[in-house]
């Protein structure tokens, strides 16, 4: 009894406590929210009392789920969002799986001239925020259905554009996979580089033509990268949220995530947390197949590894043809998209392309001026209103960058040196777990957590701490998979050393420990920074006028379709978070494919 | 200085694993003592433990006077309290910082007065030759390099104990031999006590004062090297020492005398083995003579391989089935199949019983 108390005493080293300490803040912050958000699902809500006859707020019900999924509106509510999710996830993973998968393929394997330029250009449309793509499709293509004022397209060339293709699923799966194809660049480029060119000089010898070992052997040994990135653009395209608002809104087309927003913040609660639990248990199935899937197959990657580099193909008389294609691709998914938002801040009345409607008053005027749209509102560099989303953007992703940055560091301190133990499996799975919840459904339950003060907790609503800990979970994920992969290249010998001449366990976190891998750390903060900065579907629900963030406040200017102002906003956040990723990579070599990681 | 006496020590890994289990061993002060055994058999844990990295599951440690680990007494000393200095296998230097920060490290963190640190700093590097590179990074340093720093950086705390593990496992052949020379001198110089960690019995047979050979985590014998060579405790410690190995003969005592495979030796009256007791004798490669005629006490052997090493030939011999490994240090005129006359010359006698111990009584 004494020894067992004695050794339970000595054993309660610094990181241990801290260890336990994490698993109870993560416990509150990530699983508690699980089940608060199934609890939901079954309540009867302040506004939907009248909807269930008898109700009081508060009862237990089944209302919710027979309304979801087996009342004769369930189609509306539920099957036709899914449906609409399901497609999209789909053709948008397709599609950035072809765009993406050449691309490596012209860039890795071929003489390709100007790649140095085309691979780091590549990464950009990834870096700014997804729904910056819809905004710019909407001013170049939006016809007489919203605004009244048509886009730059037919006024340059007189043809309406029709519905579906202004508005809508088509729209939708094209800027979205425009957004996520440097997703399959970096995955399936990666894993073009490792294989070995004996494999396919050996089919060469062998007389198999160039398609032929392109089918039957270089194929076949990136499938592994074409599922991981299939999964992963197929799993980012179920929880996406601003580009179908922006797009799908107009026509009333929903998809899950949407529904879930509408639903929340108007009458049915109850049947939005249904929606989140419907993208919870979709995002773990995908999660399941890609550890059958892959999990069998990575065998396969590690057969490849570090033989000789394979010889470029030479394109010959296509190289210059490709070469102009594919610069022509990335100035229509860059130059073009953000040319049109310019046009668009610059213009005074939209749709009129006359010398003299050109002005700077969006970016610079005057509350005074009352022409154009937004009547009486200042400039974006005036208007304090804008402003202070912007620096309040810029807060939060500093403090949230720093704060994960550290967390994941301590936490992946405590799994990697725990190994083994119970205490350090619990931490990986529950680090992991936010990767699983859809942002707007994450916000969602924070919402409904913090509103009310719970214990010693007090009520954190409209704080800018809500903002802070609601990012902080969502990007744990990948601050915890940077952390465990730095500090597992520390080797625990590296720390032994100093704890043998007496250096405390904080010394060794602040002399050893941090400066050694430094830029990795830094890696593992730039995403969080960018994540951030373009962050609108987690803090939606969350925001309140003193804590608007330069997203959420986009949105708003959107709804009351003064696009010049979501525009220039947007614009000034692309180049926030470019200008950061290429000052950090001058800086610090770091790389924002090292922090995706995949 | 402090003798350091493990007693009972006990090591397990979940449930099963029993990395070291109820070790005892007093190490004397001012002793060269190696740790030795193939590997996994726990010397690092052992090591570990007495550095205060890693705690026994039952048992205690004592330096000195004092308790360094306790449960029953609720003490666990921490490491840097110990008294003692860890060189680890892999060398465990701070990459991001020059050698000399790596070797001032502890005195910054132990906060000693930075002129006494600079003075300290330069003596340990000149005691090893490193003061020509204190201002580079670790990795632009040679392996041999690399180890030196590795050494100063812990001499520099001038511990009373140095625990080493495996310091020469990373280095090529020639420069172990050096270093094994300068670690010796090393302990001449500090009179530190040296625990030493090895694998390799050459290194632990030409280095220690005392050897304590480890199998499977349990202790099998603790004495200096050349009584481990010449009277091992049992079986798997004859096997473990020396090179080639030692050739084991399973046979009977019968009147005084072993049989085992045509080859006769006669034990000395002093032995009070049992008659007819079946037991294995150790015969080193050197404890044989070979002979080109027959003769009492001889058994005939075919050569079937002849291996010269320069000062050396050694000799293997199909002796009835049995093969043996035969050191000669004159030069061969034998064949490959040629006929030899086997002789037994014992300098002491290896003889294990059935439980693979040392019988008792061998002088
Ligand atoms: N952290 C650990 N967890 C589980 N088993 C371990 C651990 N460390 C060592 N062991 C086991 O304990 C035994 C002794 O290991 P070790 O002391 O490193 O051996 P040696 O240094 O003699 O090669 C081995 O069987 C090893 O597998
Ligand atoms: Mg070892």
């Amino acid at each position: 009894m004494r020894t067992a108390f004695n050794r339970f005493r000595l054993k309660m080293t610094p990181q241990r406590v801290l260890s336990v300490l994490f698993l109870v803040v993560l416990g509150y912050l990530v699983i508690v929210p699980l089940f608060l958000m199934l609890r939901e699902t079954f309540i009867v809500h302040p506004l939907e009392r009248f909807q269930i006859p008898g109700a009081k707020i508060g009862d237990w019900t089944w209302a919710h789920w027979q309304r979801n999924f087996l009342s004769d509106n369930a189609y509306a509510f539920f099957y036709k969002p899914l449906l609409n999710t399901l497609k999209i996830a789909l053709g948008l993973s397709l599609l950035a799986l072809v765009i993406g998968g050449a691309l490596a393929w012209l860039v890795v394997r071929t003489d390709l001239p100007m790649k140095g330029f085309i691979a780091n250009a590549a990464i950009i449309p990834y870096i700014m925020p997804s729904w910056t793509l819809a905004l710019a499709w909407i001013t170049l293509f939006k016809n007489q259905r919203i605004g009244g004022d048509q886009g730059i397209f037919t006024a340059l060339t007189g043809i309406a554009t029709p519905d579906w293709f202004a508005y809508g699923l088509f729209p939708i799966i094209i800027t979205l996979s425009l957004h996520y194809f440097p997703f399959g660049f970096m995955l399936i480029g990666g894993a073009l580089r490792n294989i070995d060119a004996q494999l396919e000089e050996s089919a060469e010898l062998l007389g198999a033509s160039r398609p032929t070992i392109l089918r039957r052997v270089v194929i076949p040994l990136v499938l592994p990268a074409i599922f991981s990135t299939f999964l992963l653009t197929f799993s980012r395209g179920l929880g996406t949220f601003g580009t179908p608002a922006f797009l799908g809104g107009p026509v009333r087309e929903f998809v899950l995530s949407t529904s879930l927003y509408a639903n929340l913040i108007g009458q049915r609660p109850g049947i939005g947390y249904l929606a989140a639990v419907v993208m919870i248990l979709l995002g773990v199935l995908v999660l399941y197949m890609d550890h059958k899937i892959i999990g069998t197959r990575r065998s396969f990657v590690t057969i490849s590894g570090k033989g000789a580099r394979a010889g470029l193909v030479a394109l010959g008389r296509w190289r210059w043809p490709l070469a102009v294609l594919v610069l022509g691709f990335i100035v229509a998914v860059i130059v073009v998209p953000l040319c049109a938002l310019v046009i668009d801040t610059v213009m005074l009345r939209p749709g009129i392309y006359a010398w003299e409607n050109f002005t700077l008053h969006y970016w610079i005027g005057d509350a005074s001026l009352t022409v154009g749209l937004g009547t009486g509102e200042p400039g974006i560099l005036r208007n304090s209103q804008l402003m202070s989303a912007l620096r309040n953007t810029m807060v939060l992703a500093v403090v949230v960058a720093l704060i994960t940055g550290i967390l994941g560091i301590l936490v992946g301190y405590a799994i990697v040196r725990m190994r083994g133990s119970w205490v350090s499996q619990a931490l990986d799975q529950m680090s992991f777990m936010p990767y699983l919840m859809p942002s707007i459904a994450l916000g969602a339950i924070f919402l409904a957590m913090f509103a009310v003060p719970r214990g010693p907790i007090p009520s954190l609503h409209g704080t800018f701490w809500l903002l802070v800990i609601v990012c902080t979970v969502s990007y744990l994920p990948y601050a915890v998979k940077a952390g465990v992969s730095a500090i597992r290249q520390i080797g625990p010998e590296l720390e032994e050393a100093a704890v043998m001449v007496g250096a405390s366990w904080w010394t060794r976190m602040r002399r050893i420990l941090i400066p050694v891998q430094k830029s990795t750390y830094f890696s593992g903060m730039l995403l969080p920074f960018i994540s951030v900065t373009r962050e609108l579907s987690l803090l939606i629900l969350l925001v309140t006028p003193a804590t608007q963030v330069a997203t959420t406040i986009t949105l708003r200017y959107t709804d009351r379709g003064w696009y010049p102002y979501t525009n220039g906003m947007v614009l000034l956040l692309v180049v926030i978070v470019v200008g950061s990723t290429i000052l950090s990579r001058r800086l610090m070599g770091t790389s924002i494919a090292k922090g995706l990681g995949g | 200085m402090p003798d350091i006496v493990l007693d009972q020590v006990t090591r397990l890994y979940g449930k099963e694993v029993r990395a070291v289990s109820d070790l005892t061993l007093a190490i004397p002060d001012g002793s060269f003592t190696t740790l030795l055994g193939p590997s996994g058999c726990g010397k690092t844990t052992t090591l570990r433990m007495i550095a205060g990295l890693d705690m026994p599951t039952s048992g205690t440690i004592r330096i000195g006077d004092r308790f360094a680990f306790s449960l029953a007494e609720g003490v666990s000393l921490p490491p840097a309290k110990r008294g003692l200095g860890l060189v680890f296998q892999s060398y465990a230097l701070w990459p991001h910082l020059t050698v000399a920060q790596n070797i001032s490290f502890g005195l910054e963190v132990q906060k000693v007065p930075r002129a006494e640190a600079r003075q300290r700093l330069e003596q340990v590097a000149t005691a090893l030759q490193i003061d020509g590179l204190l201002d580079r990074y670790t990795s632009e340093l040679s392996g041999g390099q690399q180890q030196r720093v590795a050494i100063a950086r812990v001499l520099v705390m001038k511990p009373s104990v140095l625990l080493l593990d495996e310091p020469l496992s990373n280095l090529d052949a020639t420069l172990r031999m050096d270093m094994r020379a300068e670690l010796k001198r090393l302990h001449q110089e500090t009179e530190a006590t040296i625990i030493y960690v090895t694998h390799d019995q050459l290194e632990a047979l030409t280095m220690s004062t005392h050897i304590a050979l480890m199998q499977a985590g349990e202790l099998q014998q603790f004495a200096p090297p050349l009584e481990v060579y010449a009277q091992p405790a049992n079986q798997f410690a004859a096997d473990f020492l020396g090179n080639p190995r030692i050739n084991l003969l399973e046979g009977r005592v019968a009147r005084g005398v072993f049989h085992s495979a045509g080859l006769d030796l006669a034990l000395p009256d002093a032995m009070p083995l049992p008659e007819s007791a079946e037991v294995t004798l150790g015969l080193r490669a050197e404890e044989f003579r070979l002979h080109d005629t027959p003769g009492p006490a001889r058994a005939p052997a075919r050569v079937t391989t002849l291996l010269p090493t320069g000062s050396d030939w050694y000799y293997h011999v199909d002796m009835a089935g049995k093969s043996l490994i035969v050191r000669q240090n004159d030069a061969p005129h034998l064949r490959l199949g040629d006929t030899v006359h086997v002789e037994a010359r014992p300098e002491s006698y290896k003889i294990f019983g059935a439980d693979g111990r040392a019988l008792a009584g061998v002088p």
